[in-house]
């Protein structure tokens, strides 16, 4: 017993002493010098969840609290020259208690307005995994970490298993093997297209397991991702240019070369035959590469498929073949094959050069989140900004992202998988008449942001209320102070308009424990002058 | 064969400055125009507008507004524009020269336009590439007569602004008068006290007057002279300043430029007020000091601070809250600055071995008393800052840089005040620790704007800022070091 009290009167020593507030004051200025650098790379919620709402950092919040606490207990009882003194201290302990009640139960969300819609959804900034099951009517929640890092899960609910949360994600392409054995005609292939001023890579395939698709624009450049078989047939002399695709074997040839019958409608327009069991199949390659049924609609079964070189002629496009690509040259009038390996392509557009970067008949390139830090730029979050979580619905993985929802179709028993922020509701709705932003006069700058809004609640009588929310003019209600924070533009000239939403539940003991403060501030350098000047 | 050539010459380019008299003889430098969202004279405007394109607030002596006239009026007239970064210097190959005519500059505006485009990251070159950019475009608009606006009343009686490309050539002298004239009538002549304010250079001779009284303290050791033309140099800077708040209509504290301003008045008048209390030439040798370093630098740091007046960003859209806020906290610098003066002449005097122990432990208090009160404002002003963002966003503490930063200070001078309390700080640790202090100050008041540059606060961003601070902390650093292994505080230090 005596040595617990001794050890109890060490403590008490130690933490009331001068040179542990000094360590504490001084720790705690290190830890925010250190999240002020980390918000201005990272931005601010990273600096939120790495340091502001960290478990070490509020532990130092709390050793400060224990140290201001011990230091006021033991200078007790009280003495008149220690009156200032008390009360900075005391006004200390009550902002303390304040700012734990604020963490506690207070709410700090936003509120997105959209003009004449009714809201009532507050967002927090909380993520959640959300399993919706319409059929079985149920909707199934799992709060995730709040942590900068990526933090392994494990966790269970029903038949759905979430492995890993990446608070901060970008997408980058893995090959991965295929789940069932790929055609030879399913290759994938990675590109580099750069000039003096820009360099883009992109990633094609006809792989129907990946994630990549087999077009793709880049600005006023169409590029078209085709089997590799297809490649020498491009670069054959043919006067019509067409060139018929066989989905039954991958062989292809000009039109020439197998003396298909073609003509021209009486309208102009030319046509293909191609003898087939003893029946013909009419194209019209000009407008599709399928084959064309009597009544005029296209026949996607058929067994060819005949394209037109001609139609691509006017425009950029580029036909990818894996190794080979083939494009037309206007000032020659003719259509070229040129191999890539190992070599780079110089294009007949704007100085364009292309090089191949990977090609794989058997991988298949997929996106997959990979965590990263996240970098801010100019007050905006340029890398990071994907959230992921990586799961397993029965026995299959996937990724679900901040992005869209996933969708899961198990016979007519859909369930969408997605991560959101929490949203709670508030018992009134809001709506927005009209958003204007104003600007200095003769200038595009922002003078003022301002919001015309309606507010309705149900549980009073008074009917509509119209607010005007403007820069340090927020709208307060029912213990809520919604204030104009952000916009987004829509179309027409019109905007949709963001209140941040907060309730502070501290907010007495905040105002109460600042006057002590100040007013202990200016006691105690009273007293200390009175001491001074009286010998 | 010289000589006629010389002749042909002169006669040559007295017609044409003949001609161009002319129509710039009626521009003056007192006519209202709408620039930047304000009205303001021509004189400033053009000041204003010259300073951005080449850098000087004069070209080479001449009046800026005939400067701004040439530009507008003399077909295809050559402007040595202002080109700051080495990159940028290199990249349109003008070797080590500081300039480029302009005439070549807009024939490189679409190249340079792609060399932005180009850049992938937003790094410095980038920004002074942009900066270069808007360079040529306000040249641009000067010169097709875009920038100088004009007063009218249209058919239906509305009032607005026109360019005076607008006007057909014959009508502009009429124009201007009819203008000015209008303008007068609806909205009153303020603009003639931003012109008087302009030309007045005010703050330049409260510089003078400052050093006077630096001259009156050091060398010739007149206390009462000194504290007398210290108030007089307080009370041009109280003109200047009331007129800069009567041209805006706010508070003086709004970008970098006015902190500084303020703060630097604020130590001068903190440092006459202790005087009152503590008849002690120390104080008004520091008041003095970071009076004239403020001054020196709202002269001579254009590229760092702005003196244009220019409309509020909407966050700061508050006069009460702006001016009891941003005040306290400007004026806790000032005491903290006063406290830094102090600390830095004190390790001066110690090196000197000029100070007796007795002087040594009182000059601790002189720096003791500048920091209580540094600290009261600051958690004042931090305080007052917290009910702000409560009463207009519904949250007292964000964690924003610069509030942060503002604790930050706040909680080093509270450690320091604090650990005088234990062993751990004698007295040459706290003299030390005080010259070291104001870092943290300076970190909050420039390095968030200038080195941090996010949040809400950032409203004061520009380049050049993170060369002064880093060159500021590796001088105080220094010199403390210096201070350390130089001066024997040993023998000095009381026990």
């Amino acid at each position: 017993m005596n040595k617990i009290k001794n050890l109890y009167s060490k403590l008490e020593k130690v933490l009331s002493g001068v040179k542990f507030a000094v360590v504490i004051i001084l720790l705690f200025a290190i830890a925010l010098t250190f999240g002020t650098f980390m918000e201005s790379y990272h931005g601010t919620d990273y600096a939120n969840r790495l340091v502001y709402k960290s478990w070490w950092f509020i532990t130092i919040e709390v050793l400060m609290f224990v140290s201001i606490v011990m230091a006021t207990i033991v200078r007790l009882p009280p003495k008149k020259r220690l009156y200032g003194f008390y009360t900075i201290h005391s006004g200390l302990i009550i902002l303390f208690i304040g700012s734990f009640f604020t963490y506690i139960n207070g709410v700090d969300g936003s509120l997105q307005l959209l003009p004449n819609t009714p809201a009532r959804k507050i967002f927090i900034d909380e993520d959640v995994l959300v399993i919706e099951k319409p059929r079985e009517n149920k909707v199934l929640k799992l709060t995730l970490p709040y942590t900068p890092w990526p933090r392994n899960l494990n966790k269970t609910i029903q038949n759905i298993t979430v492995y890993d949360f990446l608070p901060y994600a970008e997408k980058s392409i893995k090959w991965r093997a295929p789940h069932s054995r790929s055609e030879e005609s399913q290759h994938s292939s990675s590109y580099l297209l750069f000039n003096e001023n820009m360099s883009q890579d992109f990633t094609l395939s006809l792989n129907p397991q990946s994630d990549f698709k087999s077009m793709h624009r880049m600005g006023l450049l169409n590029l078209h991702y085709m089997p590799k078989n297809l490649a020498e047939c491009f670069a054959k002399e043919s006067p019509s240019g067409f060139i018929v695709w066989s989905l039954v074997d991958g062989s292809c040839s000009s039109a020439e070369e197998k003396k298909y019958k073609m003509g021209q409608t009486d309208k102009g327009t030319d046509f293909l035959l191609i003898e087939y069991n003893g029946d013909f199949l009419k194209y019209f390659p000009n407008y599709s590469p399928m084959a064309v049924n009597d009544d005029l609609t296209k026949n996607p079964d058929s067994p060819y498929r005949v394209l037109s070189r001609k139609v691509f002629e006017d425009k950029a496009n580029l036909f990818l073949f894996g190794k080979k690509v083939s494009y037309f040259v206007k000032r020659k009038k003719k259509w070229v094959l040129k191999d890539l390996t190992g070599k780079v392509v110089k294009l007949p557009w704007m100085g364009f050069k292309l090089s191949l970067t990977r090609h794989e008949d058997e991988l298949v390139p997929v996106e997959v989140p990979e965590a990263v830090t996240p970098i801010q730029d100019n007050g905006e979050i340029i890398k990071g900004r994907l959230k992921a979580a990586r799961i397993k619905v029965d026995s299959s993985e996937y990724w679900v992202t901040n992005e869209a929802p996933l969708q899961l179709k198990n016979g007519d028993n859909t369930l969408t998988i997605g991560i959101t922020n929490t949203v709670k509701e508030l018992p009134y709705q809001i709506t927005l008449e009209k958003f204007v932003m104003n600007t200095n006069p003769g200038t595009k700058d922002p003078a003022s942001y301002e919001s015309y809004v309606q507010l309705l609640d149900g549980r009073s009588s008074e009917g509509l209320k119209k607010h005007h929310v403007f820069m340090n003019n927020p709208l307060k209600y029912d213990d809520f102070t919604f204030y104009q924070s952000s916009y987004f533009p829509l179309e027409q000239n019109q905007f949709g308009s963001v209140f941040s939403v907060n309730y502070d539940p501290g907010r007495f003991f905040k105002y109460l424990g600042c006057f002590f403060i100040v007013f202990g501030s200016i006691w105690h350098y009273i007293l200390n002058r009175r001491k001074k000047v009286s010998p | 064969m010289k000589l006629i050539i010389i002749l042909i010459s002169t006669l040559f380019i007295s017609q044409v400055s003949y001609s161009q008299n002319s129509v710039c003889s009626k521009l003056t430098e007192d006519i209202p125009v709408q620039a930047g969202g304000r009205v303001k004279p021509l004189y400033v405007l053009a000041k204003e507008s010259i300073k951005f394109l080449t850098g000087k607030s004069s070209l080479q002596g001449e009046d800026p507004t005939l400067t701004f006239c040439k530009i507008m009026t003399i077909k295809d007239y050559d402007l040595p524009l202002l080109v700051e970064h080495v990159d940028t210097k290199k990249f349109l190959g003008i070797g080590d020269a500081g300039t480029m005519p302009s005439s070549e500059l807009l024939m490189k505006k679409d190249l340079i336009r792609a060399e932005v485009f180009k850049q992938k990251e937003n790094n410095s070159y980038k920004k002074d590439l942009s900066k270069l950019f808007q360079r040529i475009s306000t040249f641009e608009k000067i010169q097709n007569q875009e920038a100088f606006t004009l007063y009218q009343k249209d058919t239906d009686g509305n009032l607005s602004w026109i360019p005076l490309s607008s006007i057909s050539k014959e009508d502009i002298p009429t124009a201007i008068q009819k203008s000015k004239k209008l303008y007068i009538e609806t909205s009153g002549d303020k603009h003639l006290l931003e012109l008087t304010y302009a030309k007045s250079h005010i703050f330049s001779i409260a510089l003078l007057i400052s050093l006077v009284a630096v001259f009156l303290t050091v060398l010739l050791k007149n206390l009462k002279a000194a504290v007398g033309v210290a108030i007089l140099s307080v009370l041009i800077q109280t003109i200047g300043m009331a007129m800069r708040v009567m041209i805006s209509g706010r508070a003086p504290i709004t970008n970098m430029y006015e902190t500084v301003m303020f703060s630097g008045y604020g130590a001068l008048l903190i440092a006459l007020v202790i005087l009152i209390f503590r008849k002690e030439k120390i104080f008004l040798l520091a008041g003095l000091g970071h009076n004239i370093l403020c001054l020196f630098m709202m002269m001579f740091a254009n590229n760092m601070l702005s003196s244009s007046i220019s409309p509020l960003v909407p966050v700061l859209r508050d006069n009460f809250w702006l001016s009891t806020h941003v005040t306290t906290i400007i004026l806790s610098y000032a005491a903290l600055a006063l406290s830094w003066m102090v600390a830095n002449i004190t390790l001066f005097k110690l090196f000197r071995k000029s100070l007796t122990k007795k002087d040594y432990r009182y000059h601790q208090d002189l720096i003791y008393t500048c920091i209580k009160v540094g600290i009261i404002l600051l958690s004042a002003g931090i305080i007052l800052g917290g009910v702000w963002a409560d009463y207009s966003w519904g949250r007292f503490w964000g964690w924003d840089p610069k509030e942060t930063w503002s604790l930050i200070v706040l909680l080093f001078y509270m450690a320091l005040v604090h650990g005088k309390y234990s062993t751990w700080i004698n007295t040459h640790r706290f003299v030390m620790a005080s010259a070291a202090g104001f870092m943290t100050v300076m970190m909050a008041w420039f390095g968030v704007n200038y080195i941090l540059a996010s949040g809400l606060h950032s409203y004061g961003f520009s380049e050049g800022g993170a060369i002064f601070l880093g060159s500021f902390f590796a001088i105080q650093i220094a010199y403390l070091i210096f201070c350390g292994i130089k001066v024997d505080f040993k023998t000095i230090e009381p026990k």
